[in-house]
C-alpha cells in the first residue's frame, strides 16, 4: 500500500521536475517560473533553518557546556548585522575582517601542501616500473607535464624549441579539455538518469510522471498558442 | 531575403542547424526508454573502483568511518548507488559510521541512505547510536572543519535530533587521525578543507565519490596521494554494486547511460559532418560570390 505521504510527494516531484523541463519548450512560461520560484523560495528557507540550527549546536550548547570562548564569536556575529545599518555598519567590517583573516590563515597554512607540494612531488617519479601500463601512465603525465608548463610562460619570447613545447602544451590542453567536457557530460547525464531513475522506480511512479508530462506539456501549449505565456509571468 | 546559400545544402544543412530540442528529445527517449525497460548491458569494472571497494573492504568492528555528505539532491541522483553500496559494505563488515552533512540540503539524504539500508542494518543487528550516528549539518567552510579536525567533542556534542553523542563509539575520536577513513561524497569544492586539514594535518585516509565533474581533478589528488581511493561518478557506483553482488539502481541506470553516450558520439559525429559539409562550403560560397 503506497502511503499517501510517499504519493503525494511522487506527484508533486513530478510536477515541479517537468514544470522546470518545460523551459525546453523554448519559450518562457509560468510555469517554469513556479517552479524555479519555489526551488529559490525552499532553498532560502532551507539555509537560514539550517544556519539557525547550527549556530545553537555548534555555539549555544557549547557556552552552555562551559565553553565561554565560543560567546566571542556569537558577539562577532552579532556585530555582522549592524551591516543592516547604514549608520553602524563600519562596525560589521571588524568580524568580516577577523572572519576572512581566520580564513586565509587556516587554508594557507594547508593549501601550500595539498594544491602544490604534494603535486610536484607526485610528477616526481620512477619512470622505469616494472608495470608496463604504469610506466605508460607515468611517461604520459611526464610528457604532457614539461610542454603544459611551457605553454604558461609569459614572460619569455616564444622561440625555438620553447616554441614548439608550447605549441605542443597548448594541443595537449585541448586533449585535457576534451576529457573534462567527456567527463561532464557523463556527470550530468548520470544526473539526469538518477533523477528520472527517481520519477520512474517504483514502477507505480510511471503513470504518475507520463500523466504530468502530458498535463505540462498541453498546458505550455494552450498559454503559447493563447499568447499568455508571458502576460502571466510576473514581472 | 534569404540568400543561396541558406536555400541549399539539404541533408548537411539540417545536420549542421539541427534544432536543439530534438536533441533534447532524443535524449530523454534514450534515458526514459531503458529505464522502464532495462536491456541488460554488461559492464566491466574500472580499477578506481576495485581501489575504492578494497579500501572499503579492510574496514572492520575497531573503525569508525566518518561518511562526509557534501552533496545536494541534484547531486544525489549521481551518487546514491556508490555512497549506498559503500554504506552496505560498511554494515556488513560491522564497521562504525558517523555521518556528517556538509550541504543544508545533505541532512535530508542520510535519513535516505538509512531507509533504503534498512533491510540490511536489521539482518546484521546494526543499531543507531551504536553502530551509527547521524551528526547532522557542519558548515565545511575552513574554521569549521579544522576545529573538528583538531578538537572533535569541542564543535559537535549532539546528534542531529539533539542527544548527546557522549558514551557513544565516538568517545574514541579526539582529533581527525582517529578516523579509519572518511569517505567523502562531493558534488562540489567543499572537500578542499576536508584534504587540508584531515590528510595535510593529520594524515586521516579520506576516500572520495565525486560527481563525473571532478573526476579529473580528484585522480590528480588520487596521484599526488591526498586520496587514497575515488569512486567515479553514477559508473562508479554501479561498478561497486557489481562488485559487491548487489546489483541496485546503479546497474538499472547504466543501459541509459550507454545509450545516451552512444547518443551523444554519433551526434557529434553527424554535428562534424554537417559543419564540415555545409556551414565550411557556405562560407566558401560566400567569399567567391563576393
Amino acid at each position: 500500500m503506497i502511503e499517501f505521504m510517499e504519493l503525494s510527494i511522487a506527484v508533486f516531484g513530478a510536477f515541479i521536475a517537468m514544470c522546470m523541463f518545460s523551459t525546453l519548450y523554448g519559450k518562457s512560461n509560468p510555469l517554469y517560473v513556479f517552479a524555479e520560484e519555489s526551488y529559490v523560495g525552499f532553498a532560502t528557507g532551507l539555509v537560514v533553518i539550517m544556519a539557525i540550527m547550527y549556530i545553537y549546536r555548534a555555539g549555544i550548547q557549547g557556552i552552555l557546556a562551559g565553553d565561554w570562548i565560543l560567546s566571542v564569536g556569537i558577539i562577532l556575529g552579532l556585530m555582522t548585522l549592524t551591516r543592516l545599518s547604514r549608520e553602524y555598519a563600519y562596525i560589521s567590517r571588524l568580524p568580516i575582517g577577523i572572519s576572512v583573516a581566520v580564513q586565509l590563515a587556516l587554508s594557507m597554512r594547508t593549501i601550500i601542501f595539498s594544491r602544490f607540494i604534494r603535486h610536484i612531488n607526485a610528477t616526481v617519479m620512477n619512470l622505469f616500473p616494472a608495470d608496463s601500463q604504469l610506466m605508460l601512465y607515468r611517461w604520459t603525465i611526464f610528457l604532457s607535464l614539461i610542454p603544459m608548463l611551457t605553454f604558461f610562460f609569459y614572460t619569455t619570447e616564444m622561440k625555438g624549441p620553447l616554441s614548439w613545447s608550447a605549441k605542443a602544451g597548448e594541443y595537449i590542453l585541448y586533449l585535457s579539455l576534451g576529457v573534462v567536457f567527456a567527463q561532464t557530460y557523463m556527470g550530468r547525464l548520470g544526473m539526469f538518469v538518477g533523477f528520472m531513475q527517481s520519477l520512474t522506480l517504483p514502477p507505480w511512479k510511471i503513470p504518475i510522471l507520463i500523466s504530468t508530462m502530458i498535463i505540462v506539456l498541453a498546458a505550455v501549449v494552450i498559454l503559447d498558442k493563447a499568447n499568455l505565456a508571458d502576460r502571466w509571468i510576473p514581472g | 531575403m534569404v540568400s543561396e546559400s541558406e536555400t541549399e545544402g539539404g541533408i548537411l544543412r539540417f545536420l549542421a542547424t539541427i534544432d536543439i530540442r530534438i536533441v533534447y528529445f532524443l535524449l530523454f527517449v534514450v534515458v526514459v526508454g531503458p529505464l522502464l525497460y532495462p536491456i541488460g548491458m554488461p559492464i566491466s569494472v574500472s580499477p578506481d573502483t576495485v581501489e575504492f571497494h578494497d579500501v572499503i573492504a579492510e574496514m572492520g568492528p575497531d573503525d569508525i568511518v566518518l561518511l562526509h555528505l557534501g552533496t545536494e539532491f541534484s547531486g544525489w541522483n549521481e551518487l546514491s548507488a556508490g555512497s549506498t553500496a559503500s554504506m552496505r559494505m560498511l554494515i556488513e563488515q560491522g564497521a562504525k559510521v558517523a555521518i556528517i552533512s556538509a550541504h543544508p540540503e545533505a541532512i535530508s539524504i542520510s535519513p535516505l541512505l538509512y531507509n533504503s539500508l534498512s533491510d540490511v542494518m536489521d539482518a546484521n543487528d546494526y543499531k543507531y547510536m551504536e553502530d551509527t550516528i547521524d551528526l547532522g549539518y557542519m558548515h565545511p567552510n575552513e574554521a569549521a572543519v579544522a576545529s573538528t579536525a583538531s578538537d572533535f567533542h569541542g564543535t559537535v556534542r549532539t546528534d542531529y535530533l539533539g542527544a548527546s553523542i557522549e558514551g557513544t563509539f565516538l568517545d574514541d575520536i579526539n582529533t581527525a587521525e582517529d578516523w579509519s577513513l572518511i569517505i567523502d561524497i562531493q558534488t562540489g569544492v567543499q572537500s578542499a578543507a576536508m584534504l587540508n586539514h584531515y590528510r595535510v594535518s593529520y594524515g586521516a585516509p579520506i576516500a572520495k565519490h565525486c560527481i563525473g565533474v571532478s573526476v579529473p581533478g580528484a585522480k590528480a589528488d588520487l596521484d599526488a596521494e591526498l586520496l587514497v581511493g575515488v569512486l567515479p561518478s553514477l559508473r562508479g557506483g554501479a561498478e561497486l554494486e557489481t562488485l559487491i553482488g548487489a546489483k541496485g539502481p546503479g546497474v538499472a541506470a547504466m543501459d541509459a547511460f550507454s545509450i545516451a553516450h552512444y547518443m551523444l558520439l554519433i551526434f557529434v559525429v553527424l554535428g562534424n559532418i554537417g559543419y564540415f559539409g555545409y556551414q565550411r562550403s557556405a562560407s566558401r560560397r560566400t567569399t567567391v560570390g563576393r
